[in-house]
C-alpha cells in the first residue's frame, strides 16, 4: 500500500490533522471526554483501526452535527505494542506523565492538589491510556454518540476510567469572565500573518512543522522497517525514520475545580462596604479582564461592553507599573505579551513570548452559579473547567507557562505573588497611588482534581497504530521485510 | 561595602574512596537542619556555597580526567577571613568530606585545613557578580527593610490613602527612622573600599591600552585565527543525543525546591592547542566584560543570575561553569538561547559535542533541542547547596537596593510616585 494521499492547504496537511488543532467546535455545544484504560491490546488496536476513518479532521466540513477526536498517553503506545525504540523517541514529559514528584512541584500539584487525590491520572486510579473527545450540537446527539462509542470501546478492550461531562455555560467561565479570548493562531490558516502578536509558526502547535526557532519539536519516530506498508510519512528532518507524530500535537488535560462562592466572597470582603461595583473591580483585578472580556489595560475604571473581548493591546507602554492591570493578574502572567525581557515594549519581547503560547481547548463542567447565590454560600455542586491545551514542546510551552509565569511568586519582579486564581496562600497587590493595596494569604479558588499528558495523533498515525500486530513492547514486524 | 570573591577548591579523591565521598555528601545533603552539616550561615559574608562531585571524564586526546570533590563559595572579601572561618567554624563539616581526599591531614587542625584549602584553591578564568560591591549585610538589611515597610503599609494604608507621594514617602522615612535596626538604611549604601576601586579603574584603562599597543600584532593574527576557526568548526562533531532518563531524573529531583537553583556544567575541551588558546582568550575577554561592563544586575540581558564563574580544570583540558540563578532550568536555558546565545556559543562551543557553530558566535545554542540536550548531558548534580537569601530573586535584590537608595536625598512628586511603585 502506498502512502496515503493527503491534501495540503497553506502548507498544512489538514486532512491528516485532527480537527481540534484548528477548532474548538464551539458550535457543538454538548461535549464529553471519555478516559479509558486499555486492557486488551489486540482488541484496542482493532478499535483504533475502526475509529481512524471516523475521526473529525481539520478538513471536515464545519457543518457536521457531531465531532470525534482521540488522544493517547505514552503508556498507551507501550500497551498497544509500539516498539520500545519508538516509544523512547517520545519527549520525556510525555513518557513520564504529569504525576511525577518533580512535575508535581513545578505544577503546584501539592497538598490539596496532589495526584493521590485525583479522580484520574494519579497513582490511586487506573491508568489513563486513551481519551475520546466527543462533541455534538445537542445533548441527545451526544448521548447517542457516546453510547455507541462506549459499546465499541468495551468490545475494544478498553475500560472506562472517568467520563468528563461538560456543560455549555456560554463564553464565560464559572467565575463569570469571558474566557478563551487570547489564542495563538496558526500561520498559514485563514489569512493569519506571522507579524501579528498572536500568530505563531505551525510547529509551535503541530508536530512535524517548523517552530518559532525554525526547528522541529521532539516527536515519536519509528524505524522504517516497522512500517513496511508505508502508512506513515517520512521524517521531514531526513533521518530515514517514519514520523508517527506528524500532524499531531500534545494535549494537556487538567480538571480544575472552581470554588465560585470562595472567589466572590473574597472579592466582596475585599470591597468591604463599597458595594458591588468595588467587588467586581477587585475580581477584575485578579483576572485582568472585566466579566465582559474588556481588558483592564483598555478599560481601567469600569466594565465597558464596547471593549468586550478586545485583544489588541500591550502592557509595557500602556501600563508598565500595573496601575491598570496588576502585574500579578491572571491574564497578564498567562500571556505577558510585550512586558518581559528582552527590551520590554519591543518586538523582541513579543518574539520571545511567542515561544510560550498554548492553544486552549477546555470546556466547563457543572451548573452555573449566579454571583448573588455564590455570595449566599452556593449550592454545594461541583463545577469547574476541564482545562485542555495543545502545544508541541511541553517543557517550553505548557510547563514553562505554568511554572515560570503563572505559579512563580516572582513573576515580573514580584515577591510573593503566584497566580491569584490558580494558587492559594500567596499575596496579591493592586498597584495604586500613592501606594499599593495588598492582600495576603489568599484563599483557594481552584483545586486540581486530575490531569494527564496525551499525544493527539495525526489520522495516519491512528491508522498505523490500529494496524500493528504482535506483543506489547516488541517490534511488530519481521525485521528486514 | 566589600567586593566579592569566588573560592573554588578542587580536591582529588583518594583511590577507592569515591563511594565514601558520595556517602558523606549524601549525608550532608540529608542533614536536618541543613546548617548542621555545613554551617555556612554561621560564617561571615557567604552568599552561596556548594559541594559537588566533578565526575571522571576522558579528554579527546585520551587523557583520563580524575574525579574531584569541589567546594565553591561566593563570599564577601577578604577571602582570608572566609578560609579561616571555613577551617574553624566549618571544621567538622569539612573534615567529614575532605578526609577522603588526597593530602588532607589525618589529624587536621585549623592551620592544616587552611593550608589544604589554599593549596587546592584555583582561580576563576572569569567570575560574574550580579552587582559588584553589594555585600551580604546590605542585601539582608534591605530585605528586612522592605519586609518591614510592606508590613507598615498593610497596617497603615488607609492613613496614607489620601496623601500625595512626597507625604507618603516622608511617613515611610519616619517609620524607618523609628526602628533602630532599620535606621542605617536612611543613609546610602557605601561603595567598595578605595583600594579596590583604584585597582578596578586601573584595570579598566590599562587592558585596552595594552591591547592598543598590540593592535598591529593582533591584526596580523586575526585572519589566521579566523581561518583556523572555520577549519576547526568544519571538523567539529556535535553530539546532540539527549541525556539519559536516569540522569535527568536525578537532576530534576534536586531542582526547584526554592525559587533559586544552582547550576553546574562541566566538560572537556575539544582537542588541540587552538581550542585551548581560543577558550582562554574568550574567557579573558569575558572576565574583562563582567568586571567592567556587566557588573550591575544584568549579564548581557540576563537578569536572573546572582553569581557565575568559569574555571579551568586539568591543565585546561576541561572547563567547569557554575552559577546560582532564579527560576527553572528550562527558563534559564531559554534565556541562554533567546538572549545570550552569542556569548554561550563563544565559550561553550569549545567544548566537545556542542551544536555546530559558525564564525564562533552563530548557530550553536540557536538549535534549541540540541543545545538543551548538550547542556543537560553536561550538567552535574549539586549535592550540597547553600543560599543566604533563598527567597530573593536577583531582581528582588536590585529592587530592594533601589528602594533603599530612594530613602535618602530629595525627590520631586513625580520621582516619589515612581519610587513608591517599588513597593
Amino acid at each position: 500500500m502506498a502512502a496515503t494521499a493527503v491534501t495540503v492547504t497553506s502548507g498544512l496537511e489538514l486532512d491528516d490533522m485532527q480537527g481540534l488543532v484548528l477548532r474548538g467546535y464551539r458550535r457543538l455545544r454538548a461535549a464529553s471526554f471519555l478516559l479509558y484504560t486499555v486492557e486488551e491490546p489486540a482488541a484496542a488496536r482493532a478499535f483504533l483501526a475502526e475509529l481512524a476513518p471516523r475521526l473529525t479532521t481539520a478538513a471536515t466540513p464545519t457543518t457536521a452535527d457531531t465531532a470525534l477526536n482521540l488522544a493517547l498517553s505514552a503508556s498507551c503506545l507501550i500497551r498497544l505494542g509500539l516498539p520500545a525504540a519508538a516509544v523512547a523517541t517520545c519527549p520525556l514529559e510525555l513518557r513520564e506523565g504529569m504525576a511525577t514528584p518533580h512535575r508535581s512541584r513545578i505544577l503546584g500539584d501539592l497538598g490539596a492538589n496532589a495526584p493521590e487525590h485525583w479522580r484520574f491520572g494519579g497513582p490511586s486510579t487506573s491508568p489513563v491510556h486513551l481519551m475520546l473527545l466527543a462533541y455534538a450540537t445537542d445533548a441527545a446527539r451526544l448521548v447517542a454518540l457516546i453510547d455507541e462509542l462506549a459499546a465499541s470501546a468495551a468490545s475494544g478492550g478498553a475500560v472506562e476510567v472517568a467520563r468528563l461531562e461538560t456543560i455549555d455555560i456560554g463564553q464565560a467561565e464559572h467565575f463569570g469572565f469571558h474566557d478563551g479570548i487570547s489564542q495563538p493562531r496558526l500561520e498559514g490558516v485563514a489569512g493569519a500573518r506571522h507579524e501579528g502578536g498572536d500568530t505563531v509558526r505551525a510547529g509551535e502547535l503541530v508536530l512535524g512543522y517548523r517552530d518559532e526557532y525554525g526547528l522541529y519539536a521532539t516527536r515519536p519516530l519509528i524505524d522504517a522497517r516497522d512500517d513496511p506498508d508505508r502508512l506513515l510519512p517520512d521524517d521531514v528532518e531526513g533521518s530515514g525514520q517514519r514520523d508517527l507524530g506528524r500532524n499531531g500535537s500534545y494535549i494537556v488535560l487538567r480538571q480544575l475545580e472552581q470554588d465560585v462562592p470562595a472567589f466572590w466572597r473574597f472579592a466582596a470582603a475585599a470591597a468591604g462596604d463599597d458595594g458591588a461595583d468595588r467587588r467586581n473591580e477587585v475580581a477584575a483585578k485578579l483576572v485582568g479582564r472585566w466579566p465582559s472580556g474588556a481588558p483592564l489595560v483598555l478599560a481601567s475604571e469600569r466594565d465597558d461592553a464596547t471593549l468586550k473581548d478586545r485583544n489588541d493591546f500591550r502592557y509595557h507602554t500602556a501600563d508598565e507599573a500595573g496601575l491598570r492591570c496588576p502585574i500579578g493578574a491572571h491574564i497578564r502572567r498567562a500571556n505577558p505579551r510585550d512586558s518581559l525581557d528582552p527590551n520590554p515594549g519591543s518586538s523582541a519581547s513579543i518574539a520571545v513570548s511567542k515561544h510560550h503560547r498554548l492553544l486552549r481547548r477546555g470546556r466547563s463542567y457543572g451548573p452555573r452559579l449566579p454571583i448573588d447565590r455564590a455570595l449566599e454560600g452556593g449550592d454545594g455542586a461541583a463545577r469547574g473547567l476541564y482545562f485542555m491545551c495543545l502545544n508541541t514542546n511541553l517543557p517550553r510551552q505548557f510547563e514553562f507557562v505554568h511554572q515560570t509565569w503563572a505559579l512563580s511568586p516572582k513573576f515580573g519582579g514580584l515577591y510573593d505573588e503566584p497566580d491569584p486564581i490558580l494558587t492559594a496562600g500567596g499575596s496579591f497587590s493592586i498597584p495604586g497611588r500613592p501606594v499599593r493595596r495588598r492582600f495576603t494569604n489568599l484563599p483557594r479558588f481552584v483545586t486540581v482534581r486530575g490531569g494527564a499528558y496525551f499525544l493527539l495523533p495525526g489520522i495516519r498515525a491512528v491508522r498505523y497504530l490500529g494496524s500493528m500486530g504482535g506483543e506489547p513492547g516488541n517490534s511488530s514486524f519481521p525485521v528486514g521485510s | 561595602m566589600p567586593h566579592q570573591e569566588a573560592l573554588t577548591v578542587l580536591a582529588p579523591i583518594r583511590a577507592g574512596a569515591e563511594d565514601r565521598v558520595r556517602e558523606a555528601l549524601a549525608a550532608a545533603a540529608a542533614a536536618d537542619p541543613p546548617e548542621a552539616a555545613m554551617p555556612f550561615g554561621q560564617m561571615t559574608g557567604v552568599h552561596y556555597a556548594r559541594f559537588f562531585l566533578l565526575d571522571a571524564d576522558v579528554a579527546p586526546d585520551g587523557t583520563r580526567l580524575a574525579e574531584r570533590l569541589v567546594l565553591m563559595s561566593d563570599v564577601d572579601a577578604p577571602l582570608d577571613r572566609h578560609l579561616t572561618e571555613l577551617a574553624e567554624r566549618g571544621a567538622a563539616a569539612l573534615d567529614r568530606v575532605l578526609r577522603h581526599c588526597d593530602g588532607y591531614p589525618d589529624d587536621p587542625d585549623v592551620h592544616g585545613r587552611m593550608v589544604y584549602l589554599r593549596r587546592h584553591a584555583v582561580a576563576s578564568a572569569a567570575a560574574y557578580v550580579n552587582t559588584v560591591g553589594r555585600g551580604l549585610d546590605q542585601i539582608l538589611l534591605e530585605e528586612r527593610l522592605r519586609d518591614a515597610v510592606e508590613a507598615y503599609l498593610d497596617r497603615c494604608r488607609d492613613e496614607l490613602a489620601a496623601d500625595d507621594a512626597r507625604t507618603a514617602r516622608a511617613k515611610i522615612r519616619r517609620f524607618v527612622a523609628a526602628d533602630e535596626t532599620l535606621r542605617p538604611a536612611l543613609e546610602p549604601a557605601q561603595p567598595p573600599d578605595l583600594t579596590f576601586r583604584v585597582r578596578e579603574a586601573a584595570h579598566l584603562v590599562v587592558v585596552p591600552a595594552v591591547l592598543l599597543l598590540l593592535t598591529p600584532a593582533l591584526l596580523v593574527a586575526l585572519p589566521v585565527g579566523v581561518v583556523l576557526l572555520r577549519l576547526h568548526e568544519r571538523h567539529d562533531v556535535p553530539d546532540e543525543r539527549p541525556a539519559d532518563d536516569a540522569h535527568v531524573a536525578l537532576l530534576a529531583s534536586l531542582e526547584d525546591h526554592s525559587i533559586q537553583n544552582p547550576f553546574i556544567a562541566a566538560g572537556p575541551l575539544k582537542r588541540g592547542p587552538f581550542r585551548r588558546l581560543l577558550t582562554s582568550g574568550v574567557l579573558w575577554i569575558a572576565s574583562y566584560a563582567v568586571r567592567h561592563v556587566f557588573n550591575h544586575a544584568d549579564l548581557a540581558g540576563v537578569k536572573t543570575i546572582h553569581f557565575a564563574r568559569w574555571v579551568f580544570v586539568d591543565g585546561k583540558r576541561r572547563v567547569v561553569f557554575a552559577s546560582n540563578y532564579d527560576g527553572s532550568v528550562e527558563s534559564y536555558m531559554d534565556d541562554f538561547i533567546d538572549k545570550v546565545w552569542w556569548g554561550l556559543n563563544a565559550v561553550f562551543s569549545n567544548g566537545v559535542g556542542y551544536p555546530r557553530t559558525r564564525w564562533l558566535f552563530f548557530g550553536g545554542a540557536r538549535d534549541e533541542r540540541a543545545f538543551k540536550n548538550v547542556l543537560r548531558t553536561r550538567q552535574a548534580p549539586v549535592q550540597v547547596w547553600y543560599s543566604a537569601y533563598p527567597n530573593l530573586t536577583a531582581r528582588n535584590v536590585e529592587n530592594n537596593a533601589r528602594f533603599r537608595a530612594g530613602l535618602s536625598g530629595t525627590m520631586s512628586e513625580q520621582e516619589a510616585e515612581v519610587w513608591l511603585q517599588r513597593l
